[in-house]
């Protein structure tokens, strides 16, 4: 095997295409570099102090914790909806990625409106004569709003990878006496470790960038000391940023490190895999999809639909009449539609060739390029923004050719989300066995046909999981829309954000509702493709 | 939008507007001003649902192709600032002065025309004339209707550091309407007494929340008793939720510095080529339709024209017209920042 593997050279446009995304992909750390030199900040002195460590450590326990909670209930989900006969699985697989589609920012207020003291949700309790006494706030809030809306990232990436798995090896455990959940741990827990940990990657890197919801559960993490300096003291801000790359770099080369799994499966792929029987472990399976789905989509919706149902009977009743009329609605839908599946699909071709470099021809650039996308993930979007900003003013001609168009802002989009592909394409890349391809190079079959043939059909489930990941954080992004868009264009989260800040809740409510409507719809025809397509 | 889409591609125009743009202009009128050739982008922190109806009644009023980027204030304003002398943007809407005052200390700012300086009263615009306020939010508490009648709260926000409002009061700190407070407040009544009462209302409990809006909510359903805000969120906020919303505004005695009148503004980018549609715009900002818009719709103080507030918004008196000077404001913007980080508010 290794024999082949050393005689194999690498082609010379996918060397030269790796380094060209390695180079845009690192456009926001090369930005934030420069800065802190042109601004005179002092990120070494910075660090000294206590006013940086405290936030720093508030920042990795958060996001360490969120990760682990995670793993572990994405994982669960993951299986008991590809593995076991649960009951209502197709529903379930539709409903569970929607978390990912909230804002931040309007999700965690809407969270906080159904569950505080006083909320909509002690309301309707009071009755029964139940009170919610806890507050959501600081750190136990600010963990349980993260967990709730980023479980996805773990969760679509192990479905795919579960669905995909050879079930030879499980059948074999099983025939040789191992119980389920020995054959869990000792071989799918192994087969899905890459992923899982991809996954949490993902997660960890996300809550270190995020800003809504630590400032509206108000725990003080680098983000939000980042967000309050950037205008009034711009170089401690800055200096802030560069070391929440700092961060995020030491903690994807550590997870390089401690994870070293093997990426290529041998194993051939057969079709539908092992379905488990939970019996006895039916209703626990059911309430855990049940209390994720009731908090993580419930508990939001029930403020944000009790916003646009009063928003909507205001007219009805003679209120003053909404701010917002059908064809903007329709305007910002079709945006938002149309921008996101467009970015998706350009971020998994964009880092397709990256996944090909590592998982096929072990090449150290191509690592190199992996670990670049990845940790540009945990850059909040401001600095992505502004970033772009920065590189295309200083570039004449791709000024005039990319300045106020939507090109700069897929662009801008891929660079902040490539990294959500990157895992999973690595993974579906890798999954696809050596010994298949290898028979087809044998056969004399020509490269186009092996690729059509072989490695996409194989590749597929993981493919979409990636660009479903993409598109579903694209449809929501705030920061970058607002500021990289061409003049003129709106999507459905530049409107909830224009009518929120002002306090519009209904406006607001209503157009969170759609956004949340059109990702069901969107994770609905990825599900039911799927399942067409095994 | 669609207006602004047609207007903007020019020839002839059958369009007319509707909806809350109407009412600015034009009463009745039956379609929209030609093309006059003029053109002008506009970066927005004020958001679309309040000023894109004034913004789509200039264009077909006019006839001028206008643009618009939304956004957040600070950012809008970072973003121009990275952008240089290449920016889009002609003119820029702050929702305070702020993240005008970190413009002018760049030099990106242009000077507005005396004419158009002259709409307002003298404290209402940069000494310097680099910009202009057009509306006013006034600073208010917002408390809880089940706890406090308006007669049991206290006539100055120096009364709330007292044993009465332990852990009751709530604090925007990162807020950019409150720093900007803080800092007339740090101007009027001295450093040292304005830090001094920060650090006792945090000795007495106060807690923070990261904004207006979360402040409102969290009275309105009890969550906290009261809290320091701007005023027009409760505004929106019963409009939208009515009777469960159990909050209310309450103006602290009319020389307290707690009923501050804080500014919006506007300012003309010194890179812009389009320096005629933005003096237009800025003119049309003050006029007296859109003066009456904005105090009609949405529940702001004029600052123009002669237009008087709303009646149901609290009276301005002393404190607003006149006494505060903000230009002090760019300046004393990061210091208020920092005994703002230093008081310990934002932990809590």
């Amino acid at each position: 095997m290794s024999q082949i593997e050393i005689t194999r050279s690498t082609p010379v446009i996918l060397r030269l295409s790796v380094y060209a995304l390695a180079f845009l992909f690192s456009f926001p750390g090369l930005y934030l570099i420069w800065r802190n030199f042109t601004e005179d900040s002092d990120p070494v002195g910075l660090i000294k102090t206590q006013r940086v460590l405290a936030p720093l450590w508030r920042t990795f326990s958060l996001a360490f914790t969120v990760s682990l909670t995670t793993a572990f209930i994405g994982t669960i989900l993951a299986w008991l909806t590809s593995r076991t006969d649960l009951w209502g699985n197709r529903l379930w697989r539709i409903l569970l990625p929607i978390p990912l589609v909230f804002p931040t920012f309007i999700g965690a207020a809407a969270f906080i409106r159904t569950m505080n003291p006083g909320g909509l949700m002690n309301r309707m309790l009071e009755g029964a004569g139940i009170g919610t006494v806890v507050e959501m706030r600081g750190f136990f809030g600010a963990w349980l709003v993260l967990t709730l809306f980023c479980y996805p990232y773990v969760y679509l990436p192990v479905a795919a990878r579960l669905r995909q798995l050879p079930k030879s090896l499980e059948e074999n455990a099983r025939v040789l006496g191992q119980s389920s959940l020995q054959t869990f741990r000792r071989i799918v827990l192994p087969q899905v470790g890459s992923i899982l940990a991809a996954g949490s990657l993902l997660v960890f890197l996300y809550t270190i960038s995020d800003f809504g919801a630590v400032q509206l559960m108000r725990y003080d993490t680098l983000t939000r000391s980042i967000y309050t300096n950037r205008l009034i003291n711009q170089p401690t801000a800055l200096a802030l940023s560069l070391l929440l790359l700092l961060l995020a770099a030491v903690i994807v080369l550590s997870e390089r490190f401690f994870s070293k799994v093997t990426f290529t499966s041998q194993e051939t792929y057969t079709g539908d895999p092992v379905l488990y029987t939970l019996g006895k472990w039916r209703i626990p399976a059911l309430s855990i999809v049940l209390v994720t789905l009731l908090l993580s989509i419930g508990a939001p919706m029930l403020a944000l639909g009790d916003w646009a149902a009063d928003g909507i009977s205001r007219t009805t009743r003679g209120g003053s009449p909404l701010t917002i009329d059908r064809g903007q609605v329709l305007e910002s839908t079709w945006n938002t539609l149309s921008i996101s599946v467009i970015t998706g699909c350009v971020a998994v071709l964009a880092v397709l060739p990256i996944a090909f470099l590592v998982s096929r021809y072990r090449s150290r650039s191509g690592t190199f390029a992996h670990s670049v996308v990845i940790a540009t993930f945990a850059v909040p979007g401001l600095l992505i923004a502004l970033s772009m900003r920065f590189w295309i003013l200083r570039t004449d001609w791709a000024f005039d050719l990319l300045d106020n168009t939507k090109t700069l802002l897929v662009f801008s989009y891929i660079v902040r989300f490539g990294s959500l592909a990157m895992g999973i394409v690595l993974v579906a890349v890798s999954a696809v066995p050596k010994k298949l391809h290898d028979a087809g190079q044998t056969l004399g079959t020509k490269k186009f046909a092996r690729f059509s043939r072989i490695d996409i059909p194989l590749m597929a489930p993981g493919l979409g999981a990636a660009a479903g990941l993409v598109i579903l954080s694209t449809m929501k992004e705030l920061p970058i829309t607002l500021l990289i868009s061409p003049l003129g264009f709106s999507t459905l989260a530049t409107r909830i954000f224009g009518s929120f800040e002002d306090a519009f809740v209904a406006e607001a409510g209503i157009m969170a509702v759609i956004l949340v409507l059109l990702s069901f719809f969107l994770t609905w025809l990825l599900v039911i493709r799927r399942a067409d397509h095994l | 939008m669609a207006v602004l889409l047609i207007v903007s591609c020019g020839g002839e125009n059958s369009k007319t507007i509707d909806g809350r743009a109407a009412e600015i202009y034009p009463p009745g009128a039956e379609k929209c001003a030609d093309s006059n050739g003029r053109s002008v982008t506009i970066y927005s922190g004020r958001t679309e649902n309040l000023i894109n109806p004034v913004l789509e009644a200039f264009a077909c009023e006019t006839g001028t192709n206008v643009q618009v980027r939304w956004g957040a204030s600070t950012d809008l304003a970072l973003l121009i600032n990275e952008e240089g002398d290449k920016t889009l943007a002609d003119v820029f809407l702050s929702r305070s002065p702020g993240p005008v005052g970190y413009l002018e200390s760049k030099d990106l700012l242009g000077t507005i025309s005396s004419e158009t300086l002259d709409l307002v009263e003298d404290q209402n615009h940069s000494a310097s004339g680099k910009w202009i306020g057009f509306s006013g939010r006034k600073r208010v508490m917002v408390y809880n209707t089940d706890e406090y009648s308006p007669e049991d709260l206290p006539d100055s926000v120096f009364d709330l550091t007292g044993e009465d409002y332990r852990d009751k009061v709530a604090l925007p700190g990162t807020n950019g309407s409150f720093i900007d407070w803080f800092t007339v407040f740090m101007d009027v009544h001295g450093k040292d007494v304005a830090t001094q009462w920060l650090d006792d209302m945090v000795d007495n409990g106060a807690t923070y929340y990261p904004n207006n809006r979360s402040i409102v909510e969290a009275a309105g359903r009890g969550e906290i008793s009261m809290g320091l805000v701007n005023h027009y969120y409760n505004y929106q906020i019963k409009a939208s939720e009515g009777s469960s919303h159990k909050a209310e505004n309450y103006d602290f005695n009319n020389e307290d510095i707690g009923s501050l009148l804080v500014i919006t503004a506007a300012t003309i980018l010194d890179s812009s080529e389009n320096v005629q549609a933005s003096e237009d715009l800025l003119q049309y900002l003050l006029s007296g339709s859109v003066q009456q818009y904005f105090t009609d719709r949405t529940f702001e103080y004029p600052l123009a024209a002669g237009v008087q507030a709303n009646s149901t918004l609290p009276q301005l008196t002393a404190l607003e017209i006149g006494s505060v000077d903000f230009d002090k404001l760019g300046g004393g913007f990061e210091e208020a920042s920092r005994i703002i980080e230093a008081s310990g508010i934002l932990n809590r």
